[in-house]
């Protein structure tokens, strides 16, 4: 048996490995260590054969612990695990493609329904047309009509007004005859032929409005 | 002057029995075993219509890394009937490997060399028997007579093959997992006498403070032992995988 000894002077750390049958080991006694085995009484357990030959009954032991638990893994534990996996797969799987063909019949109606929007918005876009051309043929009609309306009555006006001016050239031009009359017949002593001056009169007053 | 003192190999690997025939190691094998059993037995009874959660969560999470890390990549969709056979494998291994860090146990059980070369032997035992079963005889023609090289390599290769595909493959499998955890189990066995021998270093108060140094070493390795130990299992499985998938499909 090989001993280390570890001598310690000053602050240096000496490292010696020395057999307790050498000289050196003679002055160290391997039965002062302070070395406890892992086994409270390892002796108890023999030498032993090498580290490196099997024991038996570690073999045995080893050998029919595996062989126990290999043959159930194969026959019981893996198969039912396995079995409980593939079926969450397949569960899982199924539930994919449930999600798919949902996902699928989704898109299928929001086209169908976006479809549907379109042609209402198409047939409302054709009646709000069809009413605004409706709208705008009542409301030239309306114009028409009020604008004939505002004709005849301006056409009443100025028939109205033609013939109040008619009245009122009448009026003056009688006026102006027998003022004429009175002061032709002051100035000669003989009274002009009313019917002249009244000639005269309209044609005096016809060429100042003509001019 | 402080002494620290490495006890022999098996002091830190053997046990005595826990009664006749059987000690620590078959303990970790049979609790493995049950807690594996037991994960997929609670899994199972779990409503598999409902989302996973807990240790259904747990055993379907190992079962695809089985299929879609391991089986898919190594074997193709063909090999998903090796399934159950490379989850028993790589939870039993798992299970084996960890006790090396949980307090109180503190040994995996695949440090001792009789779990790896008994699985070892039975993954051997199984890709030639598939082999076999593929391809009949041909199996031993494929696997000593790879295709495309000049017929008088064959001198060369097919012993080279025969040694490396009969006889390495199981040796390489049992040392691998067996060499990479008893290694650990010694590093963390190390760091730990030396964390102890230097806290209690009588004497030398100065030390007490150098013992923090291997104690912030073990805490790393025990978290590292965790990677290793699912590491270790996860090469073990796929490098089963991989014999399995050759031996049925040699064209891969």
């Amino acid at each position: 048996m090989r001993t280390a000894v570890v001598t310690v002077t000053g602050g240096a750390l000496r490292v010696e490995l020395v057999s307790a049958e050498s000289e050196e080991g003679k002055e160290f006694d391997p039965e002062d260590c302070a070395f406890e085995p892992e086994t409270s009484t390892p002796n108890e357990c023999g030498p032993g054969p090498g580290p490196i030959i099997p024991e038996m009954k570690e073999l045995a032991w080893g050998a029919g612990s595996f062989i126990v638990f290999a043959l159930l893994m194969r026959i019981f534990l893996y198969p039912r695990l396995r079995k409980g996996m593939d079926a969450r797969y397949n569960s899982i799987r199924v539930g994919h493609e449930a999600a798919d063909a949902a996902r699928a019949s989704a898109r299928s109606e929001v086209a169908q329904y976006e479809a549907a929007v379109a042609a209402a918005k198409a047939d409302a876009a054709k009646v709000v047309d069809a009413a605004r051309a409706t709208l705008e043929s009542e409301r030239q009609a309306q114009i028409d009509a009020a604008n004939a309306r505002i004709s005849a009555k301006r056409d009443a006006a100025l028939a109205d007004a033609d013939a109040a001016r008619a009245s009122a050239r009448g009026q003056i031009e009688a006026a102006v005859a027998d003022v004429v009359t009175s002061a032709a017949e002051a100035a000669t002593g003989r009274r002009p032929d009313g019917a002249v001056v009244s000639r005269a009169v309209a044609d005096t007053m016809s060429a100042g409005v003509s001019r | 002057m402080i002494a620290l003192e490495f006890p022999p190999i098996n002091e830190i690997l053997r046990w005595k029995d826990l009664f006749p025939s059987f000690n620590k190691i078959a303990l970790i094998a049979v609790a493995a075993a049950l807690i594996g059993t037991i994960v997929f037995l609670l899994a199972g009874s779990k409503d598999p219509m409902k989302a996973p959660k807990g240790v259904r969560n747990l055993a379907e999470t190992i079962v695809e890394f089985i299929e879609n890390g391991i089986v898919m990549q190594t074997m193709g969709r063909d090999g998903l009937g090796w399934t159950p056979f490379l989850m028993s494998i790589f939870m039993f291994i798992y299970l084996c490997n960890v006790p090396g860090i949980i307090p109180f146990l503190q040994m995996p059980a695949t440090a001792r060399i009789a779990i790896p070369m008994f699985l070892s032997l039975l993954v051997w035992v199984v890709f030639i028997g598939t082999g076999f079963k593929h391809q009949g005889i041909g199996y031993l023609k494929s696997s000593l007579f790879p295709p495309g090289v000049p017929k008088a390599l064959y001198i060369l290769v097919t012993p080279i093959e025969f040694i490396s595909t009969f006889l390495v493959r199981p040796f390489s499998l049992t040392v691998r997992l067996f060499a990479n955890m008893l290694a650990g189990h010694i590093l963390l066995v190390t760091f730990a006498l030396l964390s102890e021998a230097l806290f209690q270093a009588k004497g030398n108060p100065g030390l007490i403070p150098v013992g923090v140094l291997p104690l912030f070493m073990l805490i790393f390795l025990t978290g590292f032992e965790v990677l290793v130990a699912f590491l270790q299992a996860y090469i073990f499985t796929i490098l089963t995988a991989v014999y399995i998938g050759g031996a049925a499909h040699p064209e891969h």
